[in-house]
């Protein structure tokens, strides 16, 4: 799946969202994965990974990380959010130096995550390079709805719930951040960006 | 596939606002919401967030092959039993570093159909699968992407005829082609963007020299492609380290 690669919106507000991921490779690295899994949280932990979550039980902005790590198992996937390119750099030093054996992706704007690979000593292997939207693009939600919706890549945030959250910035019944992690919770991996988020809110929907 | 219980249902609408892909409708004459079973593409999202405030939303069993299909693609929470892989089920860049999958000299093609969110009728898939294979692109098998378990035939990517009007939220065509082949594959790519009623992601998978760059990408520009941005960056520390 490639659902952390084709988010979309202002390239500023992107610079300051990456993906970090753990992958097990299977009948290679597959079995056992679960204190390989606790040394990749704790490392994003220890940078201030905004978010992070396991699919099979969900994110951090929705379940207690004791219960995360409980429920890790060999069919987990763990990956989380960081804002700035120093957290990926600090991340990176760690995860080499704990030498896991288990695959690591970065996605995000290529200006930046490849300069902080450099700084971290890692040497990018493959990249996966997106080449946008193409096809019949008329029935797109609008940009802002896309910038937003975008961040879950499995598309699990309704377009229509956007557009509720926003009304209820509007109206002052939540905050942006509030509204923010409304829509994280319908992200099951943990890799949306609820700070990124809220900031596209607090925009679009002029809020303090 | 999930439905509204008709008992149960006020007619508040609420769900209407959860639904993915607006499958959920309204009838006026009975005052109740309805899921039309030709929209839904069972990601379950309704039945997850628990978002009906009189339980009305029921599971219901999935009852054929191309049902639990689609519901296995468009829920990420599924493991895909073929490819033992959650969410769409492929591997692609992920774990290239161990697996080797994209080698040197070859380009992963990664096309999410449907993305972002505008869901897919398996026949579209079917025409662009069929446009990348004639254009060079050797699709991956069912043991590495759970599209190729549909198709018929695989050197032409060829969809079984009775699940091409099955709908879902995304799935992804994927193959790789040589990179010399590159440039045609992505006319043939511009060619039927034109000749499908949904929208699709493209991804290109590349091994990258230390600095992350591949100057097979120096083709975007003759095709008046824009330049990348935004990447998936292994970065090389799977063991152990495919050098292919």
């Amino acid at each position: 799946m490639t659902h952390s690669l084709h988010r979309s919106g202002d390239i500023d507000s992107q610079k300051r969202d990456f993906n970090w991921f753990m992958y097990q490779t299977k009948g290679v690295n597959d079995k056992n994965i679960k204190d390989k899994a606790l040394e990749f949280i704790a490392a994003a932990e220890a940078v201030g990974s905004e978010n992070w979550g396991d699919v099979k039980t969900g994110p951090i902005t929705q379940y207690p990380s004791a219960e995360i790590r409980e429920k890790i198992s060999d069919k987990s996937r763990i990956r989380g959010v960081f804002t700035r390119r120093e957290q990926v750099v600090a991340f990176l030093k760690r995860i080499k130096e704990k030498d896991l054996g288990q695959s690591v992706v970065i996605t995000g704007i290529l200006s930046e995550v490849l300069p902080a690979c450099k700084e971290a000593g890692v040497t990018p292997h493959s990249v996966n390079y997106s080449l946008g939207v193409w096809g019949k693009k008329d029935n797109l939600p609008d940009d802002i709805t896309l910038s937003i919706t975008t961040m879950c890549g499995h598309h699990m945030i309704p377009p229509k719930f956007v557009k509720h959250v926003m009304k209820q910035v509007e109206k002052r019944k939540l905050t942006p951040e509030a509204g923010a992690i409304k829509l994280a919770n319908f992200c099951y991996c943990g890799i949306f960006n609820q700070v990124r988020c809220a900031d596209i809110i607090r925009k679009a929907t002029n809020a303090l | 596939m999930a439905r509204i219980n008709q008992e149960k249902c006020v007619g508040c609408k609420i769900c209407q606002t959860y639904c993915t892909v607006d499958a959920i409708g309204y009838v006026d004459s009975a005052e109740k919401c309805e899921i039309d079973p030709g929209l839904c593409v069972e990601c379950y999202v309704c039945l997850r967030q628990k978002v009906c405030p009189k339980d009305a939303i029921e599971p219901v069993e999935l009852d054929s092959f191309y049902k639990q299909f689609q519901h296995v693609i468009s829920d990420p929470v599924e493991n895909h039993g073929v490819t033992g892989v959650t969410g769409r089920g492929t591997e692609e860049v992920k774990t290239n570093d161990v697996s080797g999958r994209v080698r040197r000299g070859e380009v992963g093609v990664c096309i999410d159909m449907g993305r972002p969110g505008m869901g897919v009728y398996l026949r579209d898939a079917e025409k662009v699968a069929m446009a990348c294979a004639k254009a060079g692109v050797e699709l991956a098998p069912a043991e590495h992407t759970p599209l190729a378990a549909l198709m018929t035939d695989l050197a032409t990517g060829k969809l079984a005829d009775d699940c091409l009007n099955f709908r879902l939220l995304s799935v992804i065509i994927e193959g790789k082609c040589r990179e010399g082949e590159l440039s045609g594959v992505l006319k043939a790519l511009k060619t039927v963007e034109k000749e499908i009623d949904t929208v699709f992601s493209l991804g290109l998978i590349l091994r990258v020299d230390e600095n992350g760059m591949n100057p097979t990408l120096g083709c975007l520009d003759e095709l008046g492609i824009a330049q990348p941005h935004r990447g998936k960056v292994n970065v090389g520390l799977g063991k152990p380290l495919s050098l292919a």
